[in-house]
C-alpha cells in the first residue's frame, strides 16, 4: 500500500508527519519500558526516575498525535486504505500511551521494592525476567510490522501473547509461595505483582497493535478471531 | 528570480501604460457616441419629417372617405387603410401557421439529411429575394392566368414574405431550448409530437409570436409586391377578388402627383405606416418580455 | 427474478449481507457512439429498492450507461447499444414494448433541473395524462401525492397555478422528481442530480433519494464520491468505458478490491 502520489501532496506530507511521529512515539515509549525493566532488574532508584519522567513526553505526543488525526479526517475524508491507516494509527496511540503508562507503574515498582529493602529479590523471578523480555520482544516486532505494515509478522505477535499469559501465572504462583514462607514479605510481593501484571499488559497492548497492523494492511478486523481466522485473513490480499 | 520580479508593482511604474490606455478608452468611447450620434441623427429627423407633415393630414375623413379622384377636393384613406389591414392580416393568417410548421420540421425533425438542408437554404433565398422579384413572380403566375389584379393575389405576394421570416424565427427559437428539457419529456414516455406541441414550442412561444409580429410589421409597409398583384382601387371594396386599394401603393401614386391634397394624403399615409410599425415593435418587445 | 449479487462485505468482518433481489441485470452491455466504443462489455445488477451509485471520472460512461436503461440513446441515431439489460424478463434494448411505456417504467431526474413551461400542476399532470384519464379529483390527489413524496407539497401547497419556472434550483429539482414518481414508474435514474445545487438542497434530495429507495430502485450518476458514500447501497466504479469494480458501498469504501478502485477513490489521479 503506497502512502504517496495523491493528487494532493499536502495530503501525502500529513499522512507521512502522521507515521512518523507515531513511530517516534513508538520509539519513546519502547526505551522508556526497556529502563524501566532494567531499573526493577538492578533496583536502580535514578534510572526508575528517568523512565517516570519520560511519560510526560510520550503524553505530549499522543495529544499532538491525536490533533493530527482530527485533522486528517476533518480535512480530507479519507477512504479505503488511507481510512484505515488513520483509524490504526488513531487506535495504536492509546495502546501506546497506556504502554508509557505501564511502564512508569514498573518503575514505580522499583522504587517502592527499593525502599523496602526485603531480604530476598522479588525482582530476580525468571519467569518475570522471561516475561519482560518477551513483552519487550512483542512491542519491538509489533512497531516495526506498523513500520512496514507486515500482516504476517503481525499475525505471529499475536500468536505469542499467549505465552506471556502463562509466565504470569508462573510468577504468581512463585510469588505465592514467597508470600506464604515469609509473611514478612507480603508488601514486596505486592509491588511485585504490579509489576508482573504490567508486563502482561505490555504484551496485549503490542497484541493490540499487531491487530491493527492487519486492519490497515489487509482491512480484516481479527479483534476475537481464531488463529486460523487470522492466517486466512493475512494471506488473502 | 529577480529582484524586480518579485517585488510588488509600484505606482510609477503601473502609471504610465495606465494613461495611455485610458487616452485610446476615450478616443473609442467618443468615436462610438459620435457614430450614434450620427445615426440617431438621422433617425429623429425622419421621424420628425413623417409626424410633422403626417400629423397635419389627420382628420376623422381620413378614417372616413376614401380615396378621392384627381383634382377633387377633400377625401381620405378609408379604403386604402382597410384594404391594407385586410390584406395584411390575411397574410399574416396563411403564411404563420406554414411557417411555424416548416420552422418545426427543420428544428425537430430536419437536423440531418438532404431535406432539412436544402429547406433551410431556399428558406434563406426566400428571406433576402427583393420583394418585387415575388411580386413580378405572383403577376406571372396568379394575375396573367386570370387576367385580373386581385386581393388574393396580394395576399398570396405577402404571404410569401411572411413565411421565410416565420420559419426562420421559429426554427432559432426553437433551437434555443436546451435539449434537457426535450429529454426531460420524452424521459416520461411522451411521443415526439406532445414534446414538440406541450414543451418545446410552448417554451419558444414568446418568441415564435415576436418572429410574426416582426414578420407582420415588414410586409405592412411592402410597397412592389402589392404594385403587381393587388394594383390599387380608387373606391372602397371588400372584395379581394377585385384590385384592391392599400397604404402603401397609394402613397406612391400620390406622393409624385401635383396635387395638394393628394399629397397631404400620402403625408398622412406615411405617418400611419410608419406608427403601425413602430407600435407593433414595441408590441413584439413587449411580449418577449413578459412571456420571458 | 431472484438473481444474488456478487459483491460481499469487508472480509472478515460482519457476515456478508444477504443477496439483494435484483430489478435490473446488465449482461455484456456493449455501446456506441458511431463508431467509438463507450461501453466495453458491462456486467452488473442493479438491486430492487436499494440505491446504487456510478462513480468514476469524466468520460468513463457512467451517464451513458444510465441511459442506456431508458432508451435515451434512440433519440440520436449514430447511438446504438448492443447486450441485454434485463428487467422483469424483458430486454429493454430489444423489446417489443412502445419505447414510452418503457420509459414510464423507468423515469429520469437530469442534472440541471428542467421544468416545463407550464403551472407547477401541470408539470406533475402533464406525465400522468401521457397514460391515465383521471377526473379532476384523482389528479389532484395524484398532484399531491406526488409532491408530498417529493417533499415540496408543503412549500407550494399554495401557488399550484404559478409558472414551475418560478421555483428556486432545488425547489425546482425536486419538482423534476415529483413529475417522475407521479407516473410510478419501477426505477428511478438520477444523472448528477445535485451538481448544478446548493449544499442545502443537495442535502435535501439525498435525503429524499433515501426515502424514497422504500418504494423505488435508484440508480443515480454521481461526479461527488462523498455523496455516493452517502447515499448508495452499491457502487460501481467505472473507467474507460469499463465496470473496474462493483460492490457495496461499505466494501468499496474501506477495502476495495482493485488498486484502480482505491486510487480513485483515495485521490491518487497520478
Amino acid at each position: 500500500m503506497v502512502s504517496g502520489d495523491h493528487s494532493s501532496r499536502q495530503y501525502d506530507a500529513e499522512l507521512e508527519q502522521m507515521r512518523s511521529r507515531i513511530l517516534q512515539m513508538g520509539g519513546l515509549v519502547e526505551s522508556q519500558l526497556k529502563l524501566a525493566m532494567e531499573a526493577f532488574e538492578t533496583a536502580d532508584v535514578e534510572k526508575a526516575d528517568t523512565a517516570i519522567a519520560s511519560d510526560r513526553r510520550v503524553n505530549e505526543l499522543q495529544l499532538d498525535l491525536d490533533m493530527m488525526v482530527n485533522h486528517v479526517i476533518a480535512r480530507r475524508q479519507p477512504t479505503a486504505g488511507d481510512l484505515r491507516m488513520v483509524m490504526g494509527v488513531a487506535k495504536a496511540i492509546t495502546d501506546l500511551e497506556r504502554v508509557g503508562d505501564e511502564a512508569a507503574k514498573i518503575a514505580r515498582a522499583a522504587k517502592w521494592l527499593k525502599e523496602k529493602a526485603s531480604g530476598f529479590r522479588m525482582n530476580r523471578i525468571p519467569d518475570l525476567r522471561q516475561s519482560g523480555e518477551i513483552a519487550a520482544r512483542m512491542l519491538h516486532r509489533s512497531l516495526d510490522a506498523f513500520a512496514r505494515l507486515d500482516g504476517h509478522s503481525a499475525a505471529s505477535i499475536i500468536r505469542d501473547d499467549a505465552g506471556i499469559d502463562d509466565r504470569f501465572r508462573a510468577t504468581l504462583r512463585q510469588l505465592i509461595t514467597y508470600m506464604m514462607e515469609d509473611p514478612r514479605s507480603i508488601s514486596s510481593a505486592i509491588d511485585t505483582i504490579w509489576a508482573a501484571k504490567a508486563i502482561e499488559r505490555v504484551g496485549d497492548h503490542a497484541k493490540n497493535i499487531a491487530e491493527h497492523v492487519i486492519f490497515i494492511a489487509h482491512g480484516a478486523d481479527v479483534r476475537h478471531a481464531s488463529p486460523e481466522e487470522i492466517e486466512r485473513a493475512v494471506s488473502q490480499g | 528570480m529577480s529582484a524586480a520580479m518579485a517585488a510588488p508593482m509600484t505606482e510609477d511604474r503601473r502609471l504610465p501604460l495606465h494613461r495611455r490606455r485610458k487616452r485610446v478608452n476615450a478616443v473609442a468611447l467618443s468615436l462610438s457616441l459620435a457614430a450614434m450620434a450620427f445615426g440617431l441623427f438621422w433617425l429623429i429627423w425622419i421621424l420628425f419629417e413623417t409626424i410633422w407633415m403626417g400629423v397635419s393630414g389627420l382628420s376623422l375623413q381620413l378614417f372616413t372617405e376614401s380615396t378621392p379622384a384627381p383634382n377633387v377636393e377633400g377625401g381620405g384613406l378609408a379604403n386604402a387603410i382597410v384594404g391594407s389591414l385586410l390584406m395584411v392580416f390575411a397574410a399574416t393568417a396563411v403564411g404563420t401557421p406554414i411557417g411555424i410548421f416548416a420552422g418545426i420540421y427543420l428544428a425537430e425533425y430536419g437536423q440531418r439529411g438532404w431535406l432539412g438542408a436544402v429547406t433551410r437554404f431556399i428558406n434563406d433565398i426566400l428571406l433576402s429575394a427583393p420583394s418585387i422579384v415575388i411580386g413580378l413572380f405572383i403577376y406571372a403566375v396568379v394575375v396573367a392566368r386570370v387576367r385580373s389584379f386581385s386581393g388574393y393575389a396580394g395576399v398570396l405576394a405577402l404571404a410569401l414574405i411572411v413565411i421565410p421570416v416565420v420559419v426562420r424565427t421559429t426554427e432559432n427559437m426553437l433551437r434555443l431550448i436546451p435539449t434537457a428539457l426535450r429529454e426531460a419529456a420524452f424521459a416520461l414516455g411522451a411521443p415526439k409530437w406532445i414534446v414538440i406541441r406541450s414543451v418545446t414550442l410552448r417554451a419558444a412561444m414568446a418568441g415564435v409570436v415576436t418572429g410574426v409580429l416582426l414578420a407582420l410589421a415588414r410586409i405592412a409597409g411592402e410597397t412592389a409586391p402589392l404594385l403587381f398583384t393587388a394594383l390599387s382601387n380608387q373606391f372602397f371594396s371588400w372584395n379581394l377578388a377585385e384590385p384592391m386599394a392599400n397604404l402603401p401603393v397609394t402613397i406612391f401614386k400620390f406622393a409624385m402627383s401635383p396635387f395638394a391634397n393628394w399629397q397631404e394624403l400620402a403625408w398622412a399615409g406615411v405617418f400611419l405606416i410608419t406608427m403601425g410599425v413602430l407600435v407593433l415593435n414595441i408590441l413584439a418587445r413587449v411580449v418577449f418580455r413578459r412571456r420571458n | 427474478m431472484e438473481v444474488t449479487l456478487r459483491g460481499g462485505a469487508a472480509a472478515g468482518g460482519a457476515a456478508a449481507a444477504a443477496p439483494a433481489p435484483s430489478k435490473v441485470s446488465v449482461r455484456n452491455l456493449n455501446f456506441y457512439y458511431g463508431k467509438f466504443h463507450a461501453l466495453k462489455n458491462v456486467n452488473l445488477e442493479i438491486a430492487e429498492r436499494k440505491v446504487t451509485a456510478f462513480i468514476g471520472p469524466s468520460g468513463c460512461g457512467k451517464s451513458t450507461l444510465l441511459r442506456v436503461f431508458n432508451r435515451m440513446f434512440e433519440l440520436y441515431p449514430e447511438q446504438r447499444a448492443e447486450g441485454e439489460v434485463l428487467m422483469d424478463g424483458d430486454n429493454l434494448i430489444r423489446s417489443k414494448q412502445d419505447v414510452a411505456l418503457i420509459r414510464a417504467k423507468v423515469g429520469m431526474v437530469f442534472q440541471k433541473p428542467t421544468p416545463f413551461p407550464m403551472t407547477i400542476y401541470e408539470n406533475i399532470a402533464f406525465g400522468v395524462r401521457l397514460f391515465e384519464k383521471l377526473s379532476k379529483a384523482q389528479m389532484d390527489e395524484r398532484v399531491e401525492r406526488a409532491l408530498r413524496r417529493a417533499a415540496l407539497w408543503n412549500e407550494v401547497k399554495d401557488k399550484l397555478g404559478q409558472a414551475g419556472t418560478s421555483l428556486s434550483g432545488g425547489q425546482q429539482q425536486r419538482l423534476c422528481i415529483a413529475r417522475s414518481i407521479a407516473v410510478r414508474p419501477d426505477v428511478i435514474l438520477f444523472d448528477e442530480p445535485c451538481s448544478a445545487l446548493d449544499p442545502i438542497s443537495t442535502a435535501k434530495i439525498e435525503e429524499l433519494i433515501d426515502e424514497l429507495k422504500q418504494d423505488y430502485t435508484v440508480a443515480i450518476v454521481t461526479h461527488n464520491m462523498q455523496q455516493a458514500a452517502r447515499v448508495s447501497d452499491y457502487t460501481a466504479y467505472m473507467y474507460l468505458g469499463e465496470l473496474m469494480e462493483f460492490g457495496e458501498t461499505d466494501q468499496i469504501f474501506i477495502k476495495p478490491r482493485r488498486k484502480e478502485t482505491e486510487d480513485y477513490i483515495t485521490g491518487r489521479f497520478g
